[in-house]
């Protein structure tokens, strides 16, 4: 994860549910109260990098309380993890997230949950195959020998891969490019020795 | 980031990696040898079969000097045997790349010797005119093996099968059907039986390349699960990897991302473990 990645950044902004521990003078504009200060037990959404900075911070609290605690985003829900669960292929990630793995490796790092590694990870290689699959037919690359009509659709996104294909998060995106493209120069190749 | 080329090669410079094979072929002219890079070509005596580099067969061809000698593999009958196999019998495996040059010991019958590093004495010419330079003595890996040669073994794909079978059929076409149709030459082979067959070839091709195709995108499936992860890709031809780098990389490096956290987390539990592991031997001790 490079500095000036692009999808790191991104990924940092996406917002977790945060509840603060201690009252926190002149930050009360975050709940919509710029002349209170932010009361201990508010539920408020923060980017991730902020939010992890306010979890790990030294407070100087007696206690020990850090600034906030965070729970998973909805993105990674339970019921998101249990749909998963169910059939990888079903959820469209990117309404939940555009970001999906990345936001979930940062949430790996940050809480221990038993379930959430496998889960993710069977997600991301079983969607993996079927981004492949759709990455090959289109363009018409499978359908070598056959006119455009009979694999249905060349032009941009086809028949029933499209609902698949607008499902896709940032990660999933450039895996489709790469095999894509690798497909697509194997039948430039193809194409050019019956040329030369 | 800097470079724009993605990693491995392109499929043109594969492409031109395999012009590097030997193929077989039954010159109609005489052709002195060539000294070449590579080392010397054998001279060209018309009835004698003689060994080339693809390319230098192929330009030798397109001006009507010699014929391509199509490789074994390259049958219809062997290309439904490898369909068959790797669909049927092992679904899950490439098919096997061809086994190294093997030659019969005469010192103990019925057992074969391998004919890689052996020597610079055996000489697996089917023309005795022939130097050896490019066959004989030490035989390696593609595509300094003679894999597409006419005496390759029928049933294995070689490193470069799609290249070569391409090449072959798209400028040797004729050739490739009168050597498959049943041992007629070019000239007494009807166009319409010749085209039946180059399109059967190339039907079995096609299919072929599918079924790999499809198996190397669910070959990455081994990944789902933790402790697993190990892909084979043995067998597979430079074609093919050169397709699917890009992807399979891809999936490899997620996959790696997406457990970067539990590894860390493994880590730290086992080095805990080792300590307080240690710490209660050494409690126990101190309690005796």
């Amino acid at each position: 994860m490079s500095y000036y990645d692009i999808d790191a950044i991104l990924t940092d902004a996406e917002k977790i549910p945060c509840t603060f521990q201690l009252d926190v003078p002149d930050l009360g504009y975050l709940d919509n109260a710029p002349t209170q200060p932010l009361k201990a037990g508010t539920k408020v959404n923060l980017p991730l990098w902020l939010a992890e900075m306010l979890a790990i911070a030294n407070t100087g609290d007696p206690e020990g309380r850090s600034f906030v605690t965070f729970d998973l985003p909805s993105a990674l829900g339970n019921d998101v993890i249990q749909a998963l669960k169910a059939d990888p292929r079903a959820v469209p990630l990117r309404d939940q997230s555009p970001h999906f793995y990345g936001l979930a490796t940062h949430m790996m790092d940050l809480v221990s949950e038993d379930k959430l590694p496998e889960v993710v990870r069977n997600t991301f290689v079983t969607r993996a195959a079927e981004v492949a699959l759709h990455a090959r037919k289109l363009g018409g690359v499978g359908s070598r020998g056959r006119t455009a009509a009979e694999e249905g659709s060349n032009l941009g996104f086809g028949g029933a891969g499209e609902e698949f294909l607008r499902g896709l998060d940032e990660w999933e995106r450039k895996l489709f490019r790469k095999a894509h493209d690798g497909a697509k120069s194997g039948k430039e190749w193809m194409e050019n020795i019956r040329k030369h | 980031m800097a470079l724009p080329l993605p990693p491995g090669l392109t499929h043109a410079e594969v492409a031109f990696l395999a012009e590097m094979e030997l193929v077989t072929v039954i010159p109609r002219q005489r052709l002195d040898s060539i000294d070449l890079l590579g080392g010397k070509t054998p001279p060209l005596r018309p009835p004698h079969r003689a060994d080339l580099p693809l390319w230098l067969a192929l330009l030798l061809k397109k001006q009507r000097r010699a014929n391509i000698l199509p490789p074994a593999w390259l049958h219809p009958a062997s290309l439904a045997d490898i369909i068959h196999a790797e669909t049927k019998i092992n679904p899950q495996a490439f098919s096997d790349p061809p086994p190294p040059p093997s030659r019969a010991d005469p010192s103990r019958p019925g057992l074969a010797r391998r004919q890689q590093g052996a020597g610079g004495n055996i000489n697996n010419n089917n023309d005795d005119d022939d130097d050896g330079v490019y066959s004989g003595g030490l035989i390696l890996s593609a595509p300094f093996r003679p894999s597409c040669t006419a005496d390759a073994p029928a049933g294995y794909l070689p490193y470069h099968w799609l290249e070569v079978a391409e090449q072959l059929l798209a400028h040797a076409g004729d050739d490739v059907a009168a050597a498959l149709g049943g041992g007629g030459t070019a000239a007494s082979a009807s166009s319409a039986s010749s085209a039946t067959i180059l399109g059967e070839v190339r039907g079995l091709l096609r299919d072929l390349v599918e079924v790999r195709a499809a198996k190397l995108r669910s070959s990455t499936a081994a990944l789902g699960s933790f402790g697993g992860g190990i892909m084979s890709l043995r067998g597979v031809g430079a074609m093919e990897l050169a397709e699917t780098r890009g992807f399979v990389l891809g999936v490899v490096d997620g996959v790696r991302k997406l457990g970067a956290s539990v590894e860390t987390a493994r880590r730290e539990a086992e080095e805990e473990g080792m300590d307080e592991g240690g710490d209660g031997e050494s409690d126990e001790e101190m309690g005796f």
